[in-house]
């Protein structure tokens, strides 16, 4: 069992100094800067030794999994992994126990109230489902859902329901004018597939998911979007293919959005040789080329954020082989310093803030990070332990590699964290 | 040229020539004692192996236990079938409370990929791959190298057509690599729902869709089983027409070489993949392959304990 260090965030404000503050438009030395955000006396000063000081990030695709396994990964553990990661907010969306009607969205909005202030510690937005339970032929209270504030729709990851469901899902759910999440997939082109359908999977006899399941699936929910005039957005593109029906679908008027998931812009499928079940995720990580394509499609603009999809996995579900392995990655506290250099590499330092932070929240309908910062060293490398990780899991291929980055602090809503 | 480089066998992608030629000389002298009235020899005195199998095997099992105790070792068997597997105990749990017996070992088979390298990484034990997944299956593959090179004389040169499923293969996967390693030319042919679609990492071997042509030029053809699950999962439409398109009868044998030797890993389809006439032929070396394959089991056996004998000492 991992000794995990929980962070020990403290509600002050704090005094930043020796720092490269990003002023909207770049990064811009100061000797100092005072960031009140809480009503409190006590001050923390940190010298940050020339380190970046950004906008905190909003993370797409959050999952603490609770209550699955509350003895595993806790809303506390959630906190946590925010703080670390230098997270200000994120969209949720429960797959253990969905957001199908208004008094489950109200529990959830509960959940995330800080103990320290008895309100909100993070600015969180939600997904309600568009089924009830997920994946059903029975459509959730949707109007109610809105009313009481969710985001938008999406029915959790992996599948999207029959056309005729879809269809009325989507009719229905227009009356409310939120936008519907869809991880495009085809159930039975997936068929029993894990890994990207491609060279490795062929070599090593494991059973693929090709990229036409996404883009089949992608383009019924185009052409039913169309159809019905309902923006939707497509969670975790994980190919060229997709990206370019996004493309001409905006061409031809249809509002779409989409993000790219931080692994599938870090990996492809030849990690699949190592069998290390740590690269288990789904929708699976694509070839090389399809990473290129990801990242021309951050470069052109198509992609319109970069996702987090933080999902934790009970340990004994990843101590096994590949194929028996529950998918899933953790993110949070990886994220930034994984992507940084490389995103500021193709697409500038204003570009990566946007994506990385106010696209995201913009997505999910959140304020931009107001004073929440994250104090980032860019060129400080970084070994990604264990015990980094909130909670008793660890699962993600980042775990025992190194980073060219790190964080440094985070101040998250009031709540200071040293790393 | 008396220790093998690898420390467990996974599969035979990666596997040197060296490491391949050493276990199928050691095979065949193994070979040589199997002909013996005294068929038994103390190389393995007071090690222990497991059989590990989570997928049924009969073969393969009782060919593995056949080289065990004719290498004198002591054996366990372990079907998951009967097991605490099936009380929902872990791979890494079952592995460890049979490494705490004391196991020297351990021949495993499983469903998935990868398993014997997961199992490697998690025990002090000594992994022999006897089939994981559609991954690898490298001791049948090198008991088809072995019938080869007996039957042929050498397999540098020599042209091997595998027909049938390709695509969920372990066999086909482990006879492509190693059959290369050793200079062998490999043509795989099959109907195209039954071969992999991603051929890059594969290239060094023919991709031939017809049959005929597969067969022309070469010295020995596998012909692999077809599972009747296929028929179920549409990805055929029936056993008459596969055994009509690509089964081995005496027509097809018309476009093969006069000498060339017919080999299956078994248990055969007699009529669908295989006529009964070829199974049964003058061509046929499906019974060799069978007990070549307890020498090869007991070369393997013998140079990876030998290996870890020597890393002990």
């Amino acid at each position: 069992m991992k000794m995990h260090k929980p962070c020990k965030g403290r509600l002050v404000n704090v005094v930043l100094k020796n720092a490269k503050f990003w002023n909207g438009k770049s990064f811009e030395l100061q000797n100092e800067v005072r960031l009140n955000a809480c009503e409190t006396s006590e001050t923390v000063e940190f010298d940050c030794n020339g380190a970046l000081v950004m906008p905190a990030l909003f993370g797409l695709g959050i999952d603490f999994m609770e209550p699955l396994r509350d003895d595993v990964y806790t809303f506390a553990d959630g906190f946590d992994a925010l703080r670390k990661g230098g997270f200000y907010g994120g969209l949720y969306e429960s797959a253990a126990n969905p957001i199908d009607d208004a008094d489950k969205f109200t529990a959830m909005v509960n959940r995330f109230k800080s103990e320290e202030r008895g309100e909100e510690a993070f600015d969180i937005k939600f997904l309600g489902a568009y089924s009830k339970g997920f994946g059903t032929d029975s459509l959730a209270e949707m109007v109610e859902l809105a009313e009481a504030g969710v985001a938008g729709f999406g029915d959790g990851n992996g599948v999207i329901p029959h056309s005729r469901f879809l269809r009325l899902a989507m009719e229905y759910g227009k009356m409310t004018g939120k936008r519907f999440f869809f991880q495009p997939m085809d159930k039975t082109l997936r068929h029993s597939g894990c890994v990207h359908e491609g060279a490795y999977s062929d070599m090593l006899g494991m059973k693929g998911i090709p990229r036409i399941a996404e883009t089949i699936a992608a383009y019924t929910v185009l052409e039913t979007a169309r159809f019905l005039q309902v923006p939707v957005h497509f969670k975790q593109v994980t190919c060229g293919e997709t990206l370019e029906l996004v493309r001409n679908a905006r061409k031809n008027g249809i509002d779409v959005t989409c993000d790219v998931n931080l692994y599938h812009l870090l990996l492809d499928d030849s990690c699949l040789e190592t069998l290390d079940s740590a690269y288990h995720i789904l929708p699976p990580i694509r070839s090389a080329a399809d990473r290129e394509a990801l990242w021309q499609g951050v470069v052109d603009g198509t992609v319109n954020a970069i996702s987090v999809n933080h999902t934790p996995v009970l340990r004994q579900d990843t101590v096994v082989n590949f194929e028996d392995s529950v998918p899933g990655a953790l993110s949070l506290e990886v994220a930034l310093p994984a992507i940084w250099n490389k995103l500021v590499a193709k697409v500038g330092e204003a570009r990566a803030i946007e994506l990385l932070s106010t696209a995201p929240a913009r997505l999910a309908g959140a304020e931009s990070a107001g004073e929440s910062v994250v104090v980032f060293a860019p060129e400080k490398t970084r070994k990604v332990l264990e015990s980094d990780f909130a909670g008793h899991v660890c699962n993600s291929p980042l775990t025992g590699k190194e980073l060219p980055s790190s964080i440094l602090a985070s101040y998250i809503n009031g709540v200071w964290t040293e790393l | 040229m008396s220790a093998l480089e690898i420390k467990h066998l996974f599969g035979l992608r990666g596997v040197s020539k060296h490491d391949i030629r050493l276990i199928l000389d050691h095979a065949k002298q193994f070979r040589e004692i199997l002909e013996r009235p005294v068929k038994k020899v103390p190389s393995l005195r007071g090690m222990t192996v497991v059989n590990l199998f989570f997928e049924n095997s009969t073969r393969t099992r009782t060919s593995f236990e056949l080289a065990e105790k004719r290498l004198s070792a002591d054996t366990v068997n372990f079907a998951s079938s009967n097991s605490s597997v099936k009380k929902g105990e872990t791979l890494v749990d079952t592995l460890r409370n049979i490494e705490a017996m004391k196991i020297d070992i351990v021949v495993v088979r499983h469903k998935g990929t990868g398993v014997p390298k997961f199992l490697a990484d998690n025990s002090k034990a000594i992994i022999v791959n006897a089939g994981d997944g559609a991954h690898e299956h490298p001791t049948q593959a090198l008991l088809d190298m072995l019938t080869i090179e007996e039957k042929l004389g050498t397999l540098e040169g020599k042209n091997v057509t595998i027909i049938g499923d390709i695509r969920h293969s372990r066999v086909a996967r482990s006879n492509l690599w190693g059959m290369s390693t050793m200079g062998a030319h490999v043509t795989l042919c099959g109907p195209s729902t039954l071969v992999p679609r991603n051929t890059e990492l594969m290239d060094h071997v023919t991709w031939e869709p017809d049959v005929k042509k597969a067969v022309a030029n070469a010295d020995a053809i596998i012909a692999l089983r077809l599972q009747k699950e296929r028929m179920d999962d549409a990805l055929l439409p029936s056993m008459r027409e596969y055994r009509n398109t690509f089964g081995i009868t005496e027509e097809l044998l018309e476009c093969a070489k006069d000498k060339v030797i017919i080999m299956h890993p078994g248990p055969i389809n007699r009529g669908v993949e295989l006529d009964s006439d070829i199974a049964d032929g003058e061509h046929s070396v499906i019974l060799d392959q069978v007990t070549n394959g307890v020498a090869v089991r007991m070369a393997v056996l013998f140079l990876l304990a030998g290996g870890r004998n020597n890393e002990n000492a």
